[in-house]
């Protein structure tokens, strides 16, 4: 393997590295040995690295620790005390954590992990998700099953093939909670944890570590070298510290690199989807929901609306709240359509003491002690009318079925007998609580009134004053556990994705006699690195005879 | 009445325009490289920005609210983010074959949506109240701009396939061509593969870079498109206590997250990387398509803002 050198070094830091304990300088270049990440193969590392324990170099102790990652090999031997950074651990994959167990226990979920970390198995479970969730679109969800009898005919398949019992047993009239999709998306997670587990952290170290190339062909061999003849390394470093990398300098060789955040960074994505799916996985499991359409003036308590969504529910004090509408009310534009509608709701505990009282609208809800209500619908209760003086009279207001998003509600006030079976009398329509549209016994239109403006109408001998429309609020309301792991999540995904972005550069340098020798290499913005490195190139500046000399004494001195 | 007026003039200038500078890009393509025009396309596309962007200032004005509440207003976003894309590289100065693109789908855009197709729409509509809020802002806004960027990036995968395959024919040709002229005489061989080999270089350099470009611009695109997905859903969280309920469009945008997420793993394999990625980035194309204009067709789900009907003029 390697020689050891015990030896002093000036190292020279022009730059404090931001992470300065972890960065350990190392003396001997490393081969590693890696064909292909998330690959089945296993990873093998030989890094030898030498440590110093006082960083100004005065302590001659230097401990010397040789890091074998294998798949197979034992815990290599480990001198003393050291960094926790350098602890070798042998980078057994599966069984690391539980040392008590035998060899071969200890292989089988590395084996397992190591198939589950294959790339292109992630890829095809991803595919098959994709897949899935186009086929739930296109398929109608939750219908009868008559529906899918009719539709997928067994007579008369769809592609040939497709009739209702492939769709009935694989789940896909449910797909979003059959049990296909949800162990895909299981077997996914799994994938995402195993693949971050075993190819990425160790990418990280790898990374972290910075070495210097001590020869002039390895540095040509990057993927993009130049030589500067007449400079100095040390006038490279200050131009790289100018461009805002961070510049390690010893003798004469040097390493700068620039954004390693975007190294990290995927890792930052593939933890905050875990995170996600923990989130999703405990809303779907431990969280209640429920509707309700309460006629202003009436109210109703939380627990009996809500309902459990999965075995992990379990209700708190609040669900003993009652909710009371005082209020429903729309606002409208002036040409007519709805502009948004408002509740004014109460809330008041056990005892009878109001504890909250809000005016909720769409997108703008009530929050209390976990529960969540959201305006998210509205309907017509009753309608409040005055019949030849006599009344108020409540005549519900039924809904009538329209195509769109409109609504249209109903209602009939009989004239006359009202036990014969064909009734006559006068309907009223209204499609807000605007205005009401009244028809008379032969269904022709009759006039249009406001509720609040007691003008009356007369139709058929009958005089009618419609004193108020009564509207009811419909609330969504919803706890839900999940969801703050969730906007966790979200947040490091955005955050993360951004960072990921950024693109790692690496640059080597070695003073060759007066020619400086530059290679460098990154990993994203691989088609621009070139102009770059050019334009950063010329600003080196170049020397002239007189101090060539001086320079070149300095530096092998 | 005077903005309306505004709104008109702006959209026939950007129009017009646009097909002046995709003329131009055409004229260079297919008949001869006239560098002075270079110049003036640029510029084209640069005034064509200003347009689009006063045109969406002055509906923002005269509306009241965020020019981005249905399908009309999104088409025209989507031409914005085109010509976006087309100034960025021209400001740092790359000069590159982006350009080629990005015109055309701008024209393409704009064209539909000016053409009779949406007259109905053309009038403003006014907001429901569902979408009254701040989050429209930033979620439709990031979502357009995803869209445009990753219709970009795959479109440059597209072409980049056409122009490997367009090679492999011709070379299968050419070898075929070849091996007969070897029966025949044997020194001509050399020359056939040596005049080749050049334009190989120079066409191998060109998928080279579109590859580079196709993977920018999709890794951008695919920045904007994750927060544009995640902002709707803790919008719906805000607004119907529900952060993700399988609806069509949305089940869409996240198929549409995953292939492109997809695209950006296979990249990592170094074997296989260029054509794979490519594919990927192809069947991209397509299901954006369907996410961002099929799922309006249906008119069905929450999302149904966006749909529009044919019978326009019934």
């Amino acid at each position: 393997m390697y020689t050891l050198k015990p030896s002093f070094s000036k190292t020279l830091f022009l730059k404090s590295p931001l992470l300065r304990s972890s960065f350990k300088p190392q003396f001997f270049p490393y081969t590693t040995q890696i064909s292909s990440p998330c690959s089945s193969t296993p990873l093998s590392f030989s890094i030898t690295c030498k440590l110093k324990t006082s960083e100004d170099g005065k302590s001659s102790k230097s401990l010397a620790k040789k890091i074998v990652l294998s798949e197979g090999a034992p815990a290599v031997s480990e001198d003393g005390a050291g960094n926790g950074e350098a602890q070798p651990k042998p980078a057994s994959k599966g069984g690391g954590g539980g040392g008590g167990f035998g060899g071969l226990v200890k292989r089988f979920p590395r084996k397992v992990l190591s198939r589950l970390s294959n790339l292109p198995l992630a890829i095809g479970e991803m595919f098959t998700v994709a897949a899935l969730m186009a086929l739930g679109t296109a398929i109608d969800q939750g219908e009868a099953p008559d529906y899918y009898f009719q539709k997928f005919p067994e007579d008369n398949p769809v592609l040939g093939f497709f009739t209702w019992r492939w769709v009935l047993t694989l789940g896909f009239d449910h797909m979003f909670s059959s049990p296909i999709f949800l162990g895909m998306l299981a077997l996914l997670a799994t994938s995402l944890m195993a693949c971050t587990y075993t190819t990425q952290i160790p990418l990280v170290k790898v990374a972290r570590r910075w070495n210097f190339l001590h020869s002039a062909e390895a540095i040509r061999k990057q993927e993009f070298s130049e030589s500067l003849p007449k400079a100095s390394v040390r006038d490279l470093g200050v131009v790289l510290m100018g461009a805002g990398y961070e510049v390690f300098l010893k003798g004469p060789s040097l390493y700068a690199f620039k954004g390693l955040a975007g190294r990290f960074a995927p890792i930052g994505v593939h933890l905050a989807m875990l995170l996600i799916m923990v989130g999703g996985t405990l809303s779907a499991t431990g969280s209640f929901r429920g509707s309700v359409t309460v006629p202003q003036g009436l109210n109703f308590v939380m627990g009996d609306v809500l309902s459990p969504s999965g075995f992990l529910s379990t209700p708190t004090k609040a669900f003993d709240t009652e909710v009371h509408v005082n209020r429903f009310y729309m606002d409208y534009y002036d040409s007519g359509e709805v502009l948004q509608f408002h509740t004014d709701l109460s809330l008041f505990d056990l005892n009878g003491k109001e504890v909250m009282r809000k005016t909720i609208s769409v997108n703008d809800p009530l929050r209390f002690d976990g529960i969540t209500i959201y305006q998210t619908d509205w309907s017509f209760s009753a309608l409040q009318i005055r019949k030849d003086d006599e009344g108020p009279f409540n005549l519900a207001m039924a809904p009538l079925k329209l195509n769109g998003d409109k609504k249209l509600f109903g209602t009939f006030l009989p004239v006359g007998d009202s036990d014969s079976p064909n009734v006559k009398g006068i309907s009223m329509l209204a499609r807000d609580l605007q205005s009401i549209v009244l028809y008379d016994k032969e269904g022709k239109f009759a006039g249009v009134r406001r509720p609040n403006s007691n003008l009356p109408i007369d139709i058929d001998g009958t005089r009618i004053v419609i004193e108020d429309a009564i509207g009811s609020s419909g609330l969504d309301l919803k706890t839900d556990p999940g969801v703050p792991i969730v906007y966790a999540g979200f947040g490091a995904l955005m955050l993360t994705t951004c960072i990921s972005y950024l693109s790692h550069t690496q640059i080597w340098a070695l003073q060759d006699g007066t020619t400086v020798v530059i290679g460098g290499k990154t990993n994203r913005a691989k088609l621009e690195f070139p102009d770059e490195m050019n334009q950063l190139l010329d600003r080196v500046p170049e020397l002239v005879e007189s101090s060539l000399s001086k320079q070149s004494d300095a530096i092998s001195g | 009445m005077i903005f309306s007026t505004l709104e008109h003039i702006l959209t026939h200038i950007s129009f017009s325009v646009v097909s002046i500078v995709i003329t131009i890009h055409l004229i260079t393509l297919l008949v001869d490289e006239i560098v002075g025009l270079y110049d003036s396309s640029s510029k084209g596309m640069i005034a064509t920005f200003f347009c689009i962007t006063g045109l969406l200032v002055t509906r923002w004005i005269y509306l009241g609210h965020f020019p981005l509440s249905d399908l009309y207003e999104s088409l025209i976003f989507l031409s914005w983010s085109f010509s976006i894309i087309h100034i960025v590289p021209y400001l740092k100065k790359h000069k590159n074959h982006l350009s080629a693109l990005t015109a055309p789908s701008a024209i393409f855009t704009q064209g539909f949506a000016t053409s009779g197709l949406l007259t109905e729409i053309h009038q403003s509509e006014i907001l429901v109240p569902a979408l009254q809020s701040q989050w429209l802002m930033m979620h439709v806004s990031m979502m357009v701009l995803g869209y445009a960027a990753l219709l970009c990036g795959s479109l440059l995968s597209v072409a980049l396939l056409v122009i490997t395959f367009r090679q492999d024919i011709k070379i299968l040709c050419s070898f075929s061509f070849d091996e007969i002229q070897y029966m025949n005489k044997g020194n001509n061989v050399l020359q056939n593969t040596s005049f080749l080999s050049v334009r190989n270089y120079y066409k191998a350099q060109f998928i080279q870079q579109l590859d580079h470009w196709s993977y920018r611009v999709i890794s951008l695109g695919f920045l904007f498109l994750t927060i544009g997905i995640l902002s709707g859903t803790v919008w719906a969280n805000e607004a119907w206590g529900s952060y993700w309920n399988w609806d069509p469009k949305k089940t869409w945008a996240f198929i549409t997250w995953t292939i492109f997420a997809i695209y950006l793993h296979t990249r990592t394999n170094k074997n296989l990387q260029v054509e794979n990625s490519a594919i990927v980035a192809s069947m991209g194309f397509l299901i954006i398509f369907i996410c961002y204009f099929g799922v309006n067709l249906l008119g069905i789900g929450l999302h149904s803002y966006g749909s529009f009907t044919f019978s326009s003029n019934l």
